[in-house]
């Protein structure tokens, strides 16, 4: 293992943050304090942390409508991301966007979008800048597997293999779209395969083993930089809440579910590993759960009291400005 | 043939927007076995808010078809499986999703039978859903009848009830041969109507625009859930004003009905237009636009035009409830339409809009 203690508390740290800032978001919907459409990303906190602790501030993402945990692990501010559920005046994006439109280029986000597929050649462009004026940075595409059946993403691919862009597309395949299994829309087993018809690498992570995306995003990533194209880099996974905020989920089986939640745990399987190794205490992870919750509360309660916009700022920010 | 005879028989029952929609979704497919449904979920649970609910179960998935994210390459094999036979309902549970289908809907679906001569027929319908409320934000809630309006070769409609839907849907998917964009208000999913209640369009087919509250101050043209605005604001102004106002529906986008429109403003003299959507280039432009090209002396005031604030939907409820037009703003504009000055003193309605409706909304499925 290449991190050292620290790095792999911090890591920790975005993995427990993403999970208890979506329990939070569901505990507010489901009391009535909270409202919105929200998509929750719990479940797949390995991809997010994985790869992201690989990218560096000159690098760029682009999430989906299930991008509060991209958010987080790239380094929104979560105090900032929770008074933009809240639709204040102090919300990343001002009260404007909510929970699919959450963007912070100071942190190379360059925002969720609630079209799926959408994001897949903004990353692309993104990409195709970190080439142009030689940043030495990459960009990175998060979306489900649902949108690689979009043209959008076939699009990208082939352009971005073929100007060999420094971007690595992670399709976090957790087995649904909405309410439809993957299986009945995608004809492979692996939505990796589909990189070869554009010449790309490609790579399969267990997306809920931090380690297995770290290393496997990570040459991904060093393959970018150095030049040498994009991946189509698949993470098996699975999404613990429904589709949003209020799914009542009768179309998967509780059997199912549990035996990702238990066995498959990536908060569970990263204590196991780093405990069992010696690498840190159970004690420290206990210690950031604490920070994290205390985190969490005061971004509520500041969040609540934070001023609401002014009514006249609808007619803000609509057209470009000299 | 049966389908006005079977309405006759529901002649006062009630019947939410959602019952209207699967009924005639479900006669569709009974009477015509050309019919196929295709669309994201349409199969599922959830069955496209309800309106398509148990038709895969009944009909078969090979005429229900679950598709995949793919909205332009889908509409291309509906506009393809309609070229030689099919009749495709198309559903998208946002209007914004069909944007990603604009290149088949604008560049072929509506060309197509032109450009060959009159070859070729497109007879095809195509839902979009409108959404509002909870946060769903810029790209979950436009509403783009005039975009798609503006376009010859595409029928377009809104329709703002059950009967709106009982009697022209059966009616296009039997007769019309060409392609059909409607555009369905989600929160008018759950409304309750009177079938029956509404007068139906008084041309040759069904599409036309309806006049549902007769009165002789004012004529609001409304599409969409503006017409139910509409209505509440004019009972309002009934009871609180004395003021009779005229609320026609407009239900067609594509083919306003200009003789009911003219008829009404020519003996009114004052107009309002409630759109659902932004009003430059829209469907607010285009009633001033018949208006004027008819008889704009018919008017004794400017007209006044509602819609949303000229800028993307925002999520904040302080910022939404700015952008929507809304039921006092529609009561205020109509009373100062009629009673100049003195319509500021008309007490304005509790609610700032229709919040029984919207309150009762629990969340985007
Ligand atoms: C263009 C477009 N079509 C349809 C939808 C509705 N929709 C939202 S999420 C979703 C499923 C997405 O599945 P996937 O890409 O696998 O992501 P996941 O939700 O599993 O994270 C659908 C169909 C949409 N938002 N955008």
């Amino acid at each position: 293992m290449n991190l050292t203690r620290e790095q792999l508390l911090v890591s920790y740290r975005t993995m427990r943050m993403i999970r208890s800032f979506e329990e939070k978001l569901d505990e507010l919907v489901t009391a009535g304090k909270l409202g919105g459409f929200l998509h929750l990303y719990a479940g797949q906190e390995a991809v997010a942390a994985g790869v992201c602790r690989q990218l560096d501030e000159r690098d760029y993402v682009s999430t989906t409508h299930r991008g509060h945990g991209h958010c987080i692990a790239k380094g929104v501010r979560v105090k900032a991301m929770m008074a933009e559920l809240f639709g204040r005046q102090t919300g990343v994006c001002k009260g404007k966007g909510g929970s699919m439109h959450i963007a912070d280029l100071d942190a190379g986000m360059l925002g969720a979008n609630g079209i799926v597929g959408a994001g897949i050649p903004l990353a692309t462009g993104a990409a195709l800048t970190c080439k142009t004026k030689r940043t030495g940075g990459v960009a990175i595409a998060f979306f489900g597997d649902g949108a690689s059946n979009q043209g959008q993403f076939h699009e990208s691919l082939n352009m971005a293999s073929n100007w060999k862009l420094p971007a690595v597309y992670v399709v976090e395949n957790n087995g649904w779209g909405e309410f439809t299994p993957t299986a009945f829309v995608v004809p492979v087993a692996d939505i990796a395969v589909r990189a070869t018809s554009y010449g790309m690498r490609s790579d399969i992570a267990d997306g809920n083993d931090f380690f297995d995306v770290y290393e496997k995003a990570g040459q991904a990533i060093e393959a970018a930089r150095s030049g040498q194209g994009p991946t189509l880099l698949e993470c098996k996974t699975y999404r613990y809440y429904g589709h949003y905020v209020g799914d009542p989920l009768n179309y998967r089986s509780r059997a199912e579910a549990d035996e990702w939640k238990t066995e498959r745990d990536a908060l569970v399987r990263f204590e196991t590993r780093t405990v069992g190794d010696g690498h840190v205490e159970s004690s420290e992870l206990r210690r950031i759960d604490t920070e994290v919750t205390d985190e969490l509360e005061a971004a509520v309660s500041e969040a609540e009291r934070d001023p609401l916009p002014d009514p006249a700022a609808v007619l803000e920010d609509v057209y470009g400005q000299e | 043939m049966g389908v006005a005879h079977k309405l006759n028989d529901d002649l006062g029952a009630v019947c939410t927007y959602r019952d209207a929609l699967h009924r005639s979704m479900h006669d569709a497919m009974t009477r015509d076995p050309n019919v196929v449904i295709l669309g994201q979920g349409v199969d599922d649970h959830k069955g496209t808010f309800g309106s398509t609910l148990g038709l895969a179960e009944e009909f078969g998935a090979g005429r229900v078809m679950d598709t995949p994210l793919a909205e332009e390459g889908m509409t291309g094999i509906a506009v393809g499986a309609a070229l030689n036979g099919l009749y495709p309902i198309q559903t998208h549970i946002r209007v914004d999703f069909a944007l990603l289908a604009m290149n088949q809907i604008v560049n072929l679906a509506a060309k197509y039978r032109y450009m060959f001569g009159g070859r070729f027929e497109v007879p095809m319908l195509v839902r979009m859903i409108i959404g509002r409320s909870w946060g769903q934000g810029a790209q979950h809630s436009q509403s783009l009848q005039s975009m798609f309006a503006h376009v010859p070769g595409l029928l377009v409609l809104a329709p703002a009830s059950a009967d709106a839907i009982l009697q022209t849907y059966p009616w296009i998917i039997e007769h019309h041969r060409g392609p059909v964009i409607s555009l369905e208000h989600r929160l008018l999913y759950d409304v309750n109507f009177r079938v029956g209640a509404e007068a139906a369009a008084t041309g040759d087919t069904p599409l036309g625009a309806r006049v549902v509250r007769r009165g002789g101050a004012a004529t609001v043209v409304a599409t969409s859930i503006m017409v139910l605005e509409a209505l509440r604001a004019a009972d309002h102004l009934a009871q609180h004003a004395g003021i009779e106002i005229e609320v026609i529906d407009l239900n067609c986008v594509s083919h306003p009905d200009t003789r009911v429109i003219m008829e009404s403003v020519e003996r009114t003299g004052r107009l309002l237009v409630a759109d659902t959507s932004w009003k430059a280039y829209g469907v607010c432009a285009e009633i001033c636009r018949i208006v004027c090209e008819r008889m704009p002396m018919a008017l004794t005031a400017p007209v006044v035009t509602l819609g949303m604030a000229p800028a993307p939907c925002p999520t904040a409820k302080v910022l939404e409830d700015e952008f929507y037009p809304n039921l006092r703003r529609l009561t205020q504009e109509l009373a100062t339409l009629v009673l100049g000055r003195e319509g500021r003193d008309v007490p304005l309605p509790d609610d700032a809009s229709m919040a029984d409706v919207y309150k009762r909304f629990k969340g985007p499925f």
